[in-house]
C-alpha cells in the first residue's frame, strides 16, 4: 500500500512537469562566480546561442529545448555536489561541461556511475580519458577540445621548430590542468634537447609570484612558459617584465581571453598561445556566427564559447537522432568514429576515439600591441 | 631594454637572495597592514572579524570606481578610504553591536556571514572578472627603479609602499599610545566592564577602532591593486587568511606584534618559495607560523593569557 502510494505520488510529480512544459533538458556546469566565472560566462554565452538558435527553428522533434546552468565555481568539492543534482534530475539527458578539468574530474565518477553523457568543451587534463569509462567499458564522457599533452607537446615544438630557443623556464599552476600541461611539456622539450632551466609552481588566485619569478630569472631561459589561466598569466607577464625577465611568454588554451590583455597590459606582448580556434580562418559559417555573437555580446567571440556552440550542437544532434534518452545519446555520441560521421561544427570536424578524445589542430596567436593576432608563422 | 645586461648573465646567489627579501618585504608590509586591522579589533572586542579580507578588497574597488568617475588619484584615494572606514564602522554597527553580550561563537559566525554578504555585494556591482587598476592616472616614474644595487632594484612603486606602510603605522603607534581614544581603546582592552565604569563611551571608542583598521585595510587594498594591477571580489579571502595568521604570528591583540608578523611572514613565505619549493609556499609560511606558536602561544608579542582571565 505504502509502495503503491509512493509509486503514485512520484508518478504525480514527474507526469505533469513533463508534459506540460514539453521540454527537453540537458545541464551545463561551468564556474559562474569565483576566479574562473570569466570563462563560465563564456560558455553560458556559446552554449546559449546555440539553444536559442535551436529553439528559434522550432526545437528538437518539435520539442524546446532547455538548459540548466549549474554554478561548480571549478572547485572540484562544488562540482561533487552539482553532479548530483544533475545525476537526480530525471529530465536532465545530457551535460555540456564541466568548464574546468579539475571540477570535471570530480563530477565524472556520479556521471559514469548513473550513466549520463556529458561533452566538455574546455576540459583538457589527460586523466580524464583514464576516468570516463564504466565497467563496461563504455565512454560516458567526451570532449570536443584537445587534451593536454597534445598542447604542451606541441608548443614544446613550436618554441623548438619554429622560434629556434634553447632555454626554457616553466611556471606551472599546481593543479590537475597545469600540471598535466607542464608534464608533457617537459617530456618533450627534454626528448627535443631543450633545457629546462627551472620548474616553479603557483597557486590559483595568488597575487604574488616575485619569489618564482626571481629565481626562475636567475637561470637565464630565453622562453617563459606559463602552463595556467589567464587571470595569474597576465599578473605573471607584468610582474616578470617588471623583475626584467622580458622573454617570450608561451600559454596553451587557459591564456586564450581578451581579458589576458586587459589585465597585463603591456607586459603581454610578444606571449604565444595554442587556440582550439582561430575566428581569422574559420569558415563561412563560423564568420556568420562570429557576427552574431558580437553583436549579442559586444566582445569578440573565444574559443571556449565557441566550442561550447559547438558541444550544446553535437547533444542536440545527437537527442534528435535516438531520442531523450541518457544511454541512447551516449551510444550515438561514442559511434562518432570517423571524419565522415563527425559533427562538422564553426570550430571544425567534430568526431572521437575509444577514449572519447577528439583531435583537433591547434593554432597559434600571439600578443602584438595590445592584440591577439595570428602567429606568423602556423604548424599544422 | 635596461634589463639586457642582468639578462645576459645568470643572477649571483647573493643578489638573489636580497631580491628576495626585497620582494618578502614588500609583500609582508602588506600583509602587516591588513594584520593591524583584525589585531584591532580583537584587542578590543575579542571578535576576529573575517569580514576584514573584504574591507581591504572594498577600498580597490571603491578607489578604481572613484578614479574611473574622473576624480583625481589622490582624492580618489582619500574618498575611498574614509568611505571604507564608513562601510567598516556601518558593518560594527548593524553586524556586531547587536550581538555585543552574545556567546562570541555567535559574532564570529556573523562576521563569517558578511564575509561572504560583501564578497557577493561586490560581484553584483563590479562583476566576477578580474579588473586591472587604471593605470593611466598613476604617475608614468612609479614603474621606474628608484634604487639600484648590483643587481637588485627596488622601483619606486615599492618605496611608495615602504612609504606609506611604515607612516601608518608609526602614525596609528601614536594614536594608540599618546592620544585620549588611543588611551581609551587600551582601557578597553583591558577591562570593558571597568572602562565603560569609568566613563569610555565604549560604542563611540569600538566605532573608532573599526573605522581606524578599516581605513588599514583599505590603503592596504589600494596598494596591492596597484602593485599587482589587478582587483577581484575574492581577493580578500586569501589576503585575510594570511594577514589573520599574521595577527595571530604577532601575538593577536598587539599593534606592533602584527606589524612585525606581517613581515616575518611575507620574508618567509617568499623566501619558501625561492629556496624550499614554490607548491609549498603557503605551507611554509604556515609552518613558520606553527613553530612560533608551539614555543610562544602567544605569538611575538602577544599578552600572555593569565592577565585576560
Amino acid at each position: 500500500m505504502l509502495l503503491a502510494t509512493l509509486g503514485l505520488a512520484v508518478g504525480l510529480m514527474a507526469g505533469p512537469a513533463r508534459a506540460e512544459e514539453g521540454t527537453i533538458k540537458i545541464a551545463a556546469p561551468a564556474a559562474f562566480t569565483g576566479s574562473a566565472a570569466g570563462y563560465g560566462d563564456n560558455i553560458k554565452a556559446g552554449v546559449s546561442m546555440k539553444v536559442d538558435e535551436i529553439n528559434a527553428a522550432g526545437g528538437i522533434n518539435g520539442k524546446k529545448l532547455e538548459v540548466v546552468f549549474f554554478d561548480d565555481q571549478c572547485e572540484p568539492r562544488e562540482a561533487a555536489t552539482v553532479s548530483t543534482s544533475i545525476i537526480n534530475d530525471p529530465e536532465i539527458v545530457g551535460i555540456v561541461g564541466h568548464l574546468c578539468s579539475s571540477a570535471h574530474l570530480a563530477g565524472l565518477p556520479a556521471y559514469v556511475r548513473e550513466g549520463i553523457p556529458a561533452i566538455t568543451p574546455t576540459a583538457t587534463s589527460v586523466a580524464i580519458s583514464d576516468k570516463n569509462k564504466d565497467e563496461d567499458g563504455k565512454v560516458w564522457s567526451f570532449r570536443n577540445v584537445y587534451r593536454d599533452d597534445f598542447q604542451g607537446k606541441f608548443l614544446a615544438d613550436y618554441i623548438d621548430k619554429v622560434m629556434g630557443l634553447k632555454k626554457v623556464a616553466v611556471f606551472y599552476e599546481n593543479n590537475d590542468y597545469g600540471i598535466g600541461l607542464k608534464t608533457a611539456f617537459v617530456q618533450e622539450a627534454k626528448k627535443l634537447g631543450l633545457t629546462v632551466v627551472g620548474e616553479e609552481a603557483y597557486k590559483k588566485g595568488d597575487q604574488d609570484y616575485t619569489p618564482q619569478l626571481t629565481k626562475l630569472k636567475a637561470a637565464a631561459p630565453q622562453a617563459l612558459f606559463v602552463a595556467g589561466y589567464y587571470q595569474e598569466g597576465a599578473l605573471i607577464a607584468d610582474q616578470a617584465v617588471k623583475l626584467g625577465l622580458d622573454v617570450p611568454k608561451f600559454g596553451a588554451d587557459g591564456f586564450d581571453n581578451a581579458d589576458y590583455i586587459k589585465l597585463g597590459g603591456k607586459a603581454t606582448d610578444d606571449t604565444y598561445l595554442t587556440a582550439p580556434f582561430l575566428a581569422e580562418t574559420a569558415g563561412p559559417a563560423a564568420q556568420k556566427f562570429i557576427e552574431a555573437f558580437k553583436v549579442r555580446y559586444k566582445r569578440d567571440l573565444d574559443w571556449m564559447s565557441a566550442n561550447a556552440y559547438d558541444a550544446t550542437g553535437l547533444l542536440a544532434q545527437a537527442i534528435a537522432k535516438v531520442g531523450p534518452d541518457r544511454a541512447k545519446i551516449r551510444a550515438y555520441l561514442a559511434g562518432l568514429t570517423t571524419p565522415e560521421k563527425g559533427y562538422k561544427g564553426i570550430t571544425g570536424n567534430n568526431y572521437f576515439d575509444a577514449s572519447g578524445d577528439c583531435l583537433k589542430p591547434a593554432f597559434v596567436k600571439v600578443v602584438k600591441d595590445g592584440k591577439f593576432v595570428p602567429a606568423a608563422k602556423q604548424m599544422q | 631594454l635596461r634589463f639586457r645586461k642582468a639578462r645576459a648573465s645568470p643572477v649571483s646567489e647573493p643578489a638573489l637572495f636580497e631580491q628576495q627579501l626585497v620582494n618578502g618585504f614588500t609583500l609582508g608590509l602588506i600583509y602587516a597592514l591588513i594584520a593591524v586591522g583584525y589585531t584591532m579589533v580583537y584587542g578590543v572586542i575579542e571578535l576576529i572579524n573575517f569580514a576584514h579580507g573584504e574591507i581591504y578588497m572594498l577600498g580597490a574597488f571603491l578607489t578604481m570606481s572613484f578614479v574611473s568617475m574622473g576624480l583625481p588619484l589622490p582624492v580618489a584615494v582619500l574618498v575611498a578610504v574614509v568611505a571604507t572606514a564608513g562601510i567598516g564602522v556601518l558593518l560594527d554597527i548593524v553586524a556586531y553591536r547587536p550581538l555585543r553580550e552574545a556567546p562570541r561563537l555567535a559574532a564570529l559566525i556573523t562576521a563569517i556571514g558578511m564575509s561572504i554578504f560583501l564578497q557577493n555585494l561586490a560581484m553584483i556591482i563590479w562583476g566576477s572578472r578580474p579588473l586591472p587598476f587604471p593605470k593611466q592616472v598613476l604617475p608614468a616614474f612609479f614603474d621606474q627603479p628608484a634604487l639600484t644595487f648590483t643587481s637588485v632594484t627596488i622601483s619606486w612603486m615599492q618605496l611608495s609602499i615602504y612609504a606609506v606602510a611604515i607612516l601608518l603605522m608609526i602614525g596609528l603607534n601614536l594614536i594608540i599610545t599618546k592620544t585620549r581614544v588611543g588611551t581609551a581603546m587600551r582601557a578597553l582592552a583591558q577591562n570593558r566592564t571597568a572602562a565603560a565604569l569609568m566613563g569610555v563611551s565604549v560604542n563611540r571608542v569600538i566605532s573608532f577602532t573599526f573605522a581606524v583598521g578599516s581605513a588599514m585595510g583599505a590603503v592596504a587594498g589600494i596598494m596591492v591593486s596597484v602593485y599587482y594591477n589587478t582587483m577581484y571580489p575574492t581577493m580578500g579571502y586569501l589576503a585575510g587568511v594570511k594577514a589573520f595568521a599574521a595577527a595571530v604570528l604577532g601575538g593577536i591583540g598587539s599593534v606592533p606584534g602584527a606589524m612585525l608578523g606581517g613581515v616575518v611572514l611575507g620574508i618567509a613565505e617568499t623566501l619558501g618559495a625561492g629556496y624550499i619549493s614554490s607548491p609549498y609556499r603557503d605551507g611554509v609560511a604556515y609552518a613558520v607560523m606553527i613553530c612560533v606558536i608551539i614555543f610562544r602561544p602567544s605569538g611575538f608579542l602577544g599578552r600572555s593569557m593569565v592577565e585576560k582571565a
